[in-house]
C-alpha cells in the first residue's frame, strides 16, 4: 500500500513538474540565450556540471581499459564565446573557449581560439588522456594446466573435459599452476598534450606562423623481456616531446602562395626499469633458502620437458611465507635498465600553391628532415640466474647513434582542357634512410666454483679483465689449468663471452616515386566520371652487420678440459678441427680473445650486402559522382592494383577497392544513406596464399519531421578475413601417468587444425615443422539508434543504443589458448531527460549502460583460471547547465 | 634537332607565363564590364557590385548570420576591392539581381552549383591557407564533396569553422562504417572528444593516400602522439616504416586488443615470419614451440616497434 502511495505521489510530482515547466516558459525562458552585450562584445557562456555515479559489476580492469568513467563531481562542459559587436575589438574580435571532462574523467580537453582580423589568429588545445590498460588476455602467457591430484578420476594434466569417450587432451602443466591474472603489459599512463599556434598578420601578403607543442606521456607500466624466464618488470614511462615551428607565407604573386616552414622537434625518453626488494617488494613472490627475495617470472610451465620454466621443480618448500624456491632455477634478484634517448628532429618544408593561370592550377612541396637519435648512457644490469648460459649477472651498455634522413617532394597539376574535361597529374617522391650504430659493451659474470651453492645462490666470480688494474686479475683468482679451483668461474659450453665489445651497424631505407595521371569529365551538372592510372615504384634496402671489437672468453667450468681449451674455446671461438678460429687468440691467463678495436672481426652470418626489394605497382583508378534527381546522390570510387613484388608476405600483390555510397533525401527532413566498402588484398604467391578482405555494408536513416522529434537509426555489417600459409613448430612430449585412464592421445599437431609437414624447404622451423593455413575471420553486426523527443517545450528526452556483436573464428595452434576477443557483445544503451528550469538554466538526468560480455571461453577446462573479462553496469549522471 | 626542341619548349613556356596573367587580366576585365553594363542601379559600384547593405533589405536572416560570422571580416578587405567584400565576395555582383529580384541567375548560388564550382569559389579566398595547400589533391573534391557539404556559412551549428555539425558526427554522415569502427571496445578516443578526425586527416587534401596528414618530421601521422614508436631505431621493424602501422593495426578501431588485425598475436607474426624465398622477414625458429608457452610473441619481443639495444626487439 505504501509503495502504491509512493508511486502515486511520484507521479503527481512528475506531472506537476511537467506542467510547471510550460508555465514558466510563458515567462519567456529558454535554454538558448543570445548572450549579453558588454562593452563592444557579445558574450555567451554555458556551464554544465554535476555528479556521475558509476555502478559496474564484473571486471573493473576491463571496464577501465575500455571506458574508465568513474564516480564524482565533474565539469561536463564550459564554453565562453565573445564576439566583437563591430568586429574591431581592442585585443581581439572573436574568442572561443571550450572545455570538458575536468574533475576526474579520463579525457579532459580545453580549446581556445582567439583572433583579431588583420593582426593575429591564435589557437590552443590542451588535452589530457588517462590511458589505463589491463585487458588480461593480451600478451598473457598460457594460464597453465594444473596437475590433477593423485587418485582423482584423471591424473596428470588434462585440458578438456574427460569422459568415457574423450579422456581429455594432455597439456603442459605446472606445479604450482600460477595463472597471470593481469595483462603483463599493463599501463596506467597519463598523456598531456598542448598545442599552440599563432598566425600573425593573417590577411596580409606576408604572414607569419609560430607554433609550439608539448606532449608528455608518463606513468607506471609493466614490461616483459626474455632472459631465462619471462619477467614482468615494473617500468616507469616518461616520454616528452617539445616541438617548435615557424613559418612564413608569401602571397606576393597573384593567386599564388609560397610557404616556408621550419620544425624543430625534441624528443626525450626517460624510462626506467627498476626491480629491487626495497623499491618493488611486490614483485617478489618467492625467496631462497637464505631468505633472499626472488622474482621467478610470470610463465610457469614446470612439467614441460625441455622447456621447464622457471625450472622443473621450482618450489622446494611451500610451507614458508613466501614459498622457498629451488636456487637452481631461472630467476631474478635485481634488475635495472636506464637509457635516455634524445632525439633532435629538425625539418623544413617549402610549399607552393598557385592558380595563377586561368586553367592551370598546381601545388607542390619540397621537404627535408634529419633526425638524430643519441643515447649516450644506456645501462642494463641483471642480477639473477639463467640456467642455459649459467650467467649470474650481466651488465650491458654502449652509446647509440641513429639518424633518419628524409627528402620528399610532390607536385600536383590540374589543367582544364575544356569546361568539362580536366587532366590531373600528381607526382610524389619520398626518400628516407635510417643508418644506425650501437657500440655495445657487455660483461657477463658467472658463479664462482666450489662455493657449495648453486644457481641463484652462487656468489659472483669477480675479476678484472686485464692487469695491471685495480681489483683481482683473472690469473690471481683462477691461476692455472684446468681452471676448476675454488673461485674459478663456472661457465658452461652455452655461456657467451665474458666481455663483449661490438659495433652493430644497421640500415633501412626506402625510395618511393609515384605518379598518378587522371582524366575527369563532367557530362553535365549531374554526372561526373574519372579514370586514372597510378604507378608507384618502391625500392627498399636494408643491411645488417656486426663487428667484434674485442670479445673475451675466460676459462673455467665444470666441463672444462684441454679439449675445449679448459672451456675458453666456446661461442665464436669454439675449436674448429681442434684449433681456434683464425680470428681468435689465446692470452697468457688462458682466456681467448676475438678481434680488437684496431682489428674488428665480422660476425658470422653478417648480412652486409645491401638487400634491395623493388616493387612496381600499377593501378587503374575509376570513379563517378551522380545526382540523377535532386534527392539522390551517388558516388563510386574503385581501384584495381597489381604489384610485381611484395616486401612482406602480407603485402598485397593484387589490390581491389570498391566504394559505393548513395544518399537519398526524399524530404528535407529525411535522409537515407547506404554504403558499401570492400577492400580485397591478395598475395597469392606460391606457399604464401595470403588473402585479406575487409568488407563493410552500412545504412543509416535520419528523420527530423519536426524540431521536437528526431530519429536516427542504422546498421553496419563488417566482415574481416585474413589467411596465409604458415609454418611453425609444434610438439608435445607427454608421459601418461598411471591409470585411469591408461591411454591418452598425444598430440602431434594442434587439435582441429589441418596440418601438413612444412612445405617450405629450408624453413627455419626445421624438419619437424608443421604447415597450416592460418585463418582469422571476424564479423561485426553494429546497430545504433537514437530518438530525440520534446514532448513539451521544456522537456527533451533522448534515448539511444549502440551495440557491437562480434563473432569470429581462427585456428588455435595451442589448445590452452583462450578465445579472447573472437566472440563478444558490447552494448551501450543510453537515455537522458533534460528539463529547462528557467531562462538558460536546465537540469539533465542521463543514464548510460555498458555491457561487455564474452561469448567465448576465457578459461578452458583444466587451466588455472583467470578472471572473466565481462563487465556490466550503469552510469547515472545528474547535471545542471546554465547558459548566460 | 634536340636544341631546336628545347628552344621551342622554352619559348612555349615563356609564352605561357606571359599569356597567363594577360589572359586572366583580360577575362577579369571582361567579367567586370559585363555586369556593369547590365546594372541599372544608381548606387552600383564598378563591376556591378552593390555592397552588402543592399542585400540586407531582403535577406535579413542571411545577413544577420553573415554579420555574426568570420566572413564579416571580408568587409574590411579594402585592398582587393568590392569583388572580395561582403555577400558579393561569395555570391558575385548583385546589381542585376537588384534590378530584377526575380532573376538570381547572375548570382553564384551554392545550392545550385556543382561541387567543383563551389570549391573553386571558396578557394578564391581560402586557397593557400595552411590547411588548403593541397586542395588540388582533395579526395573529397574529386568525389563530389564540396566545401558546403561540411561548412555552412549561414547555418553553421559550431562556433568555429562554420561546420554543419561538430566532429565526428559530421564525418559519420558520409563515412558510415567509421561509426562502427569507433564503437568497438578497442578504438581511438574520437567519440570521447579527445581527438578529432581532422587530427589525423586533412579533409581539404593531402599528398598521401586517404588524406592522411604527415607528421612535421615527414613521417606517419601516428607518430605525432605515438612518438616513442617513431625512432629512428638502430634495429627497425622494417614494415612499420615501409608499410605503415596499418600493416598490423586497424587504425580507427577494431575487435581485437590494441586494434590488431587478428585476435592472436602469434598468428599475426607467423603470417610474415614464415620462411619465404622473397621475404626478408626471418622465419620463426624451431624452438618456438606453439604447443608450449609461446602464445604471445610480444612477451619476449616486447619492443616490437623498434629497439636500440636488441636485434630481436627484446628490450
Amino acid at each position: 500500500m505504501d509503495i502504491r502511495r509512493a508511486v502515486v505521489v511520484l507521479g503527481l510530482v512528475v506531472f506537476a513538474a511537467l506542467w510547471m515547466a510550460p508555465a514558466s516558459r510563458a515567462q519567456g525562458a529558454s535554454a538558448d540565450t543570445e548572450g549579453k552585450d558588454s562593452g563592444n562584445y557579445n558574450i555567451q557562456q554555458s556551464i554544465e556540471f554535476g555528479y556521475r555515479w558509476t555502478g559496474i559489476n564484473g571486471n573493473i580492469d576491463t571496464y577501465d581499459t575500455f571506458v574508465n568513467l568513474g564516480s564524482g563531481v565533474r565539469l561536463f562542459d564550459y564554453t565562453l564565446d565573445m564576439r566583437s559587436l563591430n568586429h574591431q575589438g581592442i585585443f581581439f574580435d572573436n574568442l572561443n573557449f571550450s572545455n570538458f571532462g575536468y574533475g576526474g574523467d579520463p579525457n579532459d580537453v580545453s580549446r581556445l581560439h582567439i583572433d583579431k582580423n588583420k593582426w593575429y589568429d591564435f589557437q590552443m588545445v590542451f588535452r589530457r588522456d588517462k590511458n589505463f590498460w589491463d585487458y588480461n588476455l593480451f600478451a598473457n602467457p598460457l594460464n597453465p594446466a594444473a596437475l590433477n591430484p593423485a587418485g582423482s578420476a584423471t591424473t596428470g594434466c588434462i585440458v578438456s573435459p574427460p569422459s568415457s569417450a574423450n579422456p581429455g587432451l594432455p597439456g603442459f602443466c605446472s606445479n604450482p599452476a600460477n595463472a597471470a591474472v593481469n595483462s603483463p603489459h599493463g599501463l596506467d599512463l597519463v598523456r598531456r598534450m598542448q598545442d599552440y599556434d599563432l598566425t600573425l598578420l593573417p590577411q596580409s601578403r606576408v604572414r607569419f606562423r609560430l607554433g609550439f607543442s608539448h606532449d608528455r606521456n608518463e606513468g607506471p607500466g609493466l614490461f616483459t623481456t626474455d632472459s631465462g624466464t619471462i619477467p614482468d618488470f615494473p617500468q616507469s614511462y616518461s616520454y616528452t616531446t617539445n616541438a617548435y615551428r615557424a613559418g612564413v607565407d608569401f602571397r606576393i604573386l597573384p593567386r599564388t602562395t609560397i610557404s616556408y616552414d621550419q620544425f624543430l622537434n625534441y624528443f626525450k625518453q626517460d624510462n626506467t626499469l627498476l626491480e629491487t626488494p626495497v623499491a618493488t617488494p611486490g614483485q617478489y613472490g618467492y625467496q631462497l633458502a637464505n631468505g633472499t627475495p626472488v622474482d621467478m617470472g610470470i610463465i610457469w610451465s614446470s612439467q614441460t620437458p625441455a622447456e621447464a620454466l622457471p625450472c622443473a621443480a621450482p618450489i622446494s618448500n611451500g610451507t614458508t611465507a613466501p614459498p622457498t624456491v629451488n636456487a637452481n632455477c631461472n630467476g631474478f634478484l635485481r634488475y635495472s635498465q636506464v637509457g635516455r634517448p634524445r632525439n633532435f628532429m629538425p625539418s623544413e618544408r617549402l610549399r607552393f600553391q598557385s592558380n595563377y593561370f586561368e586553367k592551370f592550377e598546381m601545388s607542390g612541396s619540397l621537404g627535408y628532415s634529419n633526425s638524430d637519435n643519441l643515447i649516450p648512457d644506456y645501462n642494463e644490469i641483471i642480477n639473477g640466474y639463467t640456467t642455459r648460459s649459467a650467467v649470474r649477472e650481466s651488465t650491458t651498455g654502449g652509446p647509440v647513434k641513429t639518424t633518419r634522413v628524409s627528402v620528399n617532394a610532390d607536385w600536383s597539376g590540374s589543367y582544364a582542357v575544356t569546361d568539362k574535361l580536366r587532366v590531373e597529374d600528381f607526382f610524389r617522391y619520398d626518400n628516407w634512410r635510417i643508418p644506425g650504430l650501437w657500440a655495445t659493451y657487455e660483461t657477463n659474470l658467472v658463479g664462482a666454483a666450489a662455493s657449495g651453492q648453486v644457481g641463484l645462490a652462487l656468489p659472483l666470480s669477480l675479476f678484472t679483465e686485464s692487469s695491471p688494474s685495480a681489483g683481482t686479475p683473472f690469473a690471481t683468482l683462477c691461476p692455472a689449468a684446468p681452471y676448476n679451483q675454488a673461485g674459478c668461474p663456472l661457465h658452461t659450453s652455452s655461456s657467451g663471452a665474458d666481455v663483449t665489445n661490438e659495433l652493430s651497424y644497421q640500415f633501412l631505407g626506402q625510395n618511393l616515386k609515384s605518379n598518378t595521371l587522371q582524366f575527369q569529365y563532367d557530362f553535365n551538372n549531374r554526372w561526373s566520371a574519372r579514370i586514372g592510372y597510378l604507378y608507384t615504384n618502391r625500392a627498399i634496402s636494408q643491411f645488417s652487420a656486426v663487428f667484434d671489437t674485442g670479445e673475451t672468453y675466460f676459462p673455467g667450468g665444470a666441463t672444462a678440459n684441454a679439449g675445449n681449451l679448459y672451456l675458453a674455446a666456446r661461442g665464436d671461438c669454439a675449436l674448429v678441427a681442434g684449433a681456434l678460429p683464425a680470428a681468435c687468440a689465446q692470452n697468457a691467463d688462458g682466456s681467448v680473445t676475438e678481434g680488437s678495436a684496431a682489428n674488428p672481426v665480422a660476425e658470422a652470418g653478417n648480412d652486409t650486402a645491401r638487400n634491395v626489394t623493388t616493387i612496381n605497382e600499377n593501378s587503374l583508378l575509376l570513379g563517378f559522382t551522380g545526382r540523377p534527381v535532386d534527392q539522390l546522390r551517388l558516388l563510386g570510387d574503385f581501384s584495381f592494383g597489381s604489384n610485381d613484388a611484395s616486401f612482406t608476405r602480407i603485402d598485397p600483390r593484387q589490390v581491389q577497392s570498391y566504394k559505393l555510397h548513395a544518399t537519398y533525401t526524399p524530404k528535407p527532413w529525411a535522409t537515407i544513406d547506404g554504403a558499401v566498402e570492400i577492400h580485397e588484398n591478395r598475395d597469392d604467391a606460391y606457399q604464401v596464399a595470403n588473402l585479406e578482405h575487409d568488407r563493410m555494408y552500412s545504412f543509416t536513416t535520419m528523420l527530423m519531421p519536426s524540431p521536437r522529434l528526431a530519429v536516427s537509426f542504422g546498421y553496419n555489417y563488417w566482415d574481416v578475413y585474413t589467411q596465409a600459409d604458415i609454418c611453425f613448430n609444434y610438439s608435445i612430449t607427454y608421459t601418461n601417468p598411471a591409470p585411469p585412464p591408461n591411454t591418452l592421445p598425444v598430440s602431434t599437431s594442434p587439435p582441429g587444425v589441418a596440418t601438413t609437414a612444412c612445405p617450405i624447404s629450408g624453413a627455419s622451423v626445421g624438419a619437424a615443422g608443421l604447415g597450416a593455413l592460418s585463418t582469422y575471420a571476424s564479423t561485426d553486426h553494429f546497430a545504433h539508434a537514437d530518438v530525440m523527443w520534446k514532448p513539451i517545450k521544456r522537456v527533451t528526452a533522448d534515448l539511444g543504443y549502440g551495440g557491437s556483436f562480434v563473432r569470429g573464428n581462427t585456428i588455435f595452434l595451442n589448445p590452452l589458448m583462450p578465445s579472447g576477443t573472437l566472440d563478444y557483445n558490447y552494448q551501450m544503451p543510453y537515455g537522458s531527460v533534460t528539463i529547462d528550469l528557467s531562462k538558460g538554466f536546465s537540469y539533465k538526468m542521463a543514464w548510460n549502460y555498458y555491457g561487455f560480455n564474452q561469448a567465448g571461453n576465457t578459461s578452458p577446462f583444466g587451466l588455472a583460471a583467470i578472471p572473466l573479462q565481462d563487465f556490466n553496469g550503469s552510469n547515472a549522471t545528474f547535471s545542471f547547465r546554465y547558459a548566460f | 634537332m634536340k636544341q631546336r626542341f628545347f628552344a621551342i619548349l622554352l619559348m612555349a613556356l615563356v609564352g605561357l607565363l606571359f599569356s597567363g596573367p594577360a589572359a586572366r587580366a583580360n577575362q577579369d576585365a571582361a567579367k567586370d564590364s559585363a555586369p556593369q553594363a547590365a546594372s541599372s542601379a544608381s548606387d552600383t559600384k564598378a563591376g556591378g557590385y552593390v555592397g552588402s547593405e543592399a542585400c540586407k533589405g531582403c535577406h535579413v536572416e542571411e545577413y544577420k548570420s553573415w554579420e555574426n560570422s568570420p566572413h564579416w571580416k571580408t568587409s574590411l578587405n579594402t585592398r582587393d576591392g568590392a569583388a572580395h567584400q561582403g555577400c558579393e565576395a561569395c555570391h558575385g555582383p548583385g546589381a542585376s539581381h537588384i534590378a530584377d529580384p526575380t532573376d538570381a541567375s547572375k548570382l553564384f548560388l551554392f545550392e545550385k552549383a556543382s561541387a567543383k564550382d563551389v570549391t573553386k569559389q571558396c578557394l578564391t579566398c581560402h586557397a593557400g591557407g595552411k590547411e588548403h595547400m593541397n586542395a588540388l589533391n582533395s579526395v573529397h573534391t574529386e568525389n563530389g564533396v564540396s566545401c558546403t557539404s561540411c561548412h555552412s556559412p549561414h547555418h553553421a551549428t559550431t562556433k568555429e569553422f562554420l561546420l554543419l555539425k561538430s566532429q565526428p558526427e559530421l564525418c559519420y554522415t558520409c563515412h558510415l562504417a567509421k561509426k562502427a569502427e569507433f564503437a568497438m571496445p578497442f578504438h581511438h578516443r574520437v567519440n570521447e572528444g579527445l581527438i578529432q578526425c581532422s587530427d589525423c586527416h586533412n579533409v581539404h587534401g593531402t599528398v598521401g593516400p586517404k588524406q592522411v596528414r604527415t607528421a612535421s618530421t615527414q613521417d606517419a601521422t601516428c607518430f605525432k602522439c605515438h612518438i616513442d614508436k617513431q625512432g629512428p631505431f638502430v634495429y627497425e621493424h622494417a614494415p612499420i616504416k615501409t608499410d605503415g602501422c596499418q600493416s598490423c593495426h586497424l587504425v580507427h578501431g577494431g575487435p581485437n586488443a590494441h586494434m590488431l588485425k587478428v585476435s592472436n598475436v602469434n598468428l599475426l607474426c607467423l603470417q610474415c615470419h614464415t620462411t619465404s624465398s622473397f621475404s626478408s622477414a626471418p622465419g620463426a625458429p624451431s624452438f618456438h614451440n606453439q604447443a608450449s608457452f609461446f602464445q604471445s610473441c610480444v612477451l619476449c619481443h616486447s619492443s616490437i616497434h623498434g629497439s636500440n639495444f636488441n636485434s630481436f626487439f627484446f628490450k
